[in-house]
């Protein structure tokens, strides 16, 4: 059943778009050595993903924030993503929607 | 037994179509009306909880003075002539501008001129606003 | 249709039969009675779509001793299916009078209001998600670009609860949506994307399809594709198809066994 609900939810991650961040193993506590290597790759794994997109989304007070709440550190978080894509265009066509 | 029954939202200006569901005589719920030409089946919060204020015990039926430091219930005409009372007392003392008027989004346009008209032309005073402006 | 609803009504199987007529200009779910067979000729099959089992359900927590029918649409029975198994109504304590309305190439029927797709603006389907994808279409999409839509997506929520509250799979006491410690309370966007994957993984072995979600949405935030997504991973994960009978038991993510009395429904 673990295995399935951890499935279940790498896949509906995979779905939002935040695929690869979610691991499930098992490890006793005999096994140190498989523990150190595991936790190892998977660092690596989530380095070579990069910062979790959600904080993107969070002030620096650990407030999130949204398009419409005032959070003036922050930059506008849709607008302002950087990756490429149609989803990166111009205030004027974002807000004219 | 089991009825429901189209409404208009009471919170705002916009007007959504809502359906009570009255089980008993007794309000059950609030559905958005899905056909509604303003809000085609959507509700905002306040909307979506619209029965929960007709049942409060906290609901006020009657209108309130405050007589020696406690709220009585008193009727309509004696409320409004009290209102009125102070009213004159704090204009002719300070003046018209002394006091505003905030009209309503849910009543008419022609009942919401005649505030405004009350205002600008008995009392004396531009202090007039609307809640559709917050 | 007429004479079998005012048969259910004479012959005492039904105390109140929920179906729709035209009231005041618009097509209104309504309780039809004994006390006034005529009415029943005015009963019409839609175009609306209320959630008549979840009114029903409803009405039974408060008055066990009715006994109620309604005019079933394939969600409808569905929705049951899955509030039965839940133990949210008796088996056979809700009659159903069955009304085809989903669309097949033999007959297509026009009387359900999701069958007309909606069109989104130019905005929406350049930074967000138009509503009438399908899953995989979507995941043809980079990740990072399906996550930056989605984000817009779910920040546009007004946290209506709307989603929650049309449902009619919904019917728990207290919502995960509501609590403090879990989302938290107050605050314009609700955590997104919390908020909504919590909904979404509670969707899971309970939603049935109906779109009622994303109907209520003021926002138009693709919840039914969401929740697609889910119906999907349910179905090829755990093989447990939601609301096609009432052999299964209920299903649930986080227990093995759903941590529910064996008792009767609630109210009851
Ligand atoms: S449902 Fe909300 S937006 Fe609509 S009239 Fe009521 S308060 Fe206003
Ligand atoms: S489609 Fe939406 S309203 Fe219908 S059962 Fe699923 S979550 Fe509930
Ligand atoms: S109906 Fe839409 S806006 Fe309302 S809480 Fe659900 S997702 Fe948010």
């Amino acid at each position: 059943m673990t295995l399935k609900r951890m499935r279940f939810l790498k896949e509906l991650f995979a779905f939002m778009g935040l695929g690869g961040r979610l691991r499930l193993e098992w490890i006793s506590s005999a096994e140190a050595q498989k523990f150190v290597k595991v936790v190892s790759e998977f660092t690596e794994e989530i380095r070579a993903l990069g910062p979790n997109p959600v904080g993107r989304y969070t002030c620096e007070s650990g407030k999130k924030i949204g398009r419409r709440a005032a959070c003036p550190t922050a930059p506008d978080p849709v607008l302002a993503d950087t990756a490429p894509g149609p989803h990166t265009v111009p205030r004027a066509a974002a807000e004219g929607r | 037994m089991y009825k429901l029954v189209p409404s208009v939202c009471s919170y705002c200006g916009t007007g959504c179509g809502v359906l009570f569901k009255v089980l008993d005589g007794k309000l059950l719920g609030t559905l958005p009306l899905k056909t509604h030409p303003v809000n085609e089946g959507k509700l905002c919060i306040k909307g979506w909880n619209l029965h929960e204020f007709v049942n409060s015990p906290l609901r006020l039926k009657a209108p309130l003075i405050r007589i020696n430091g406690r709220f009585a219930k008193v009727t309509w005409d004696r409320a409004i002539r009290y209102t009125a009372e102070k009213f004159r007392e704090v204009m002719s003392q300070h003046g018209p501008d002394s006091v505003g008027f905030l009209a309503s989004a849910k009543i008419t346009n022609e009942d919401n001129y005649l505030i405004q008209k009350f205002a600008r032309a008995v009392v004396g005073t531009n202090n007039v606003d609307h809640c559709a402006r917050l | 249709m007429h004479e079998k609803v005012l048969n259910l009504l004479e012959t005492g199987k039904v105390d109140i039969f929920l179906g729709y007529k035209m009231m005041a200009g618009h097509p209104l779910p309504h309780a039809f009675g004994r006390h006034n067979p005529v009415e029943v000729q005015e009963m019409i099959l839609g175009p609306a779509r209320y959630p008549l089992e979840k009114l029903a359900v409803e009405i039974l927590a408060a008055r066990p001793d009715l006994k109620i029918g309604i005019l079933a649409r394939d969600c409808n029975r569905r929705a049951l299916n899955v509030l039965t198994v839940h133990q949210q109504v008796a088996p056979g304590q809700v009659q159903v009078l069955e009304v085809s309305c989903c669309p097949s190439p033999l007959q297509r029927h026009a009387d359900c209001s999701s069958l007309e797709a909606k069109e989104f603006g130019a905005g929406k389907k350049e930074i967000g998600i138009d509503n009438n994808l399908t899953p995989d279409r979507l995941e043809a999409m980079e990740p990072t670009e399906r996550f930056s839509r989605w984000m817009y997506e779910f920040q546009k929520c007004l946290k209506c609860y709307g989603c929650r509250d049309i449902c009619p799979v919904c019917f728990c006491r207290e919502c995960s949506l509501e609590h403090e410690d879990l989302i938290g309370t107050g605050d314009l966007p609700p955590e997104v994307p919390i908020f909504h994957l919590v909904r979404a993984v509670h969707m899971a072995g309970r939603c049935i399809d109906c779109g009622l979600c994303e109907d209520a949405c003021p926002v138009d935030i693709p919840l039914r594709l969401l929740y697609r997504k889910v119906n999907e991973l349910v179905a090829d994960l755990f093989d447990y198809k939601t609301g096609l009978s009432l052999e299964q038991p209920p299903f649930s993510l986080l227990f093995d066994k759903t941590a529910q009395p064996a008792a009767a429904p609630h109210g009851a």
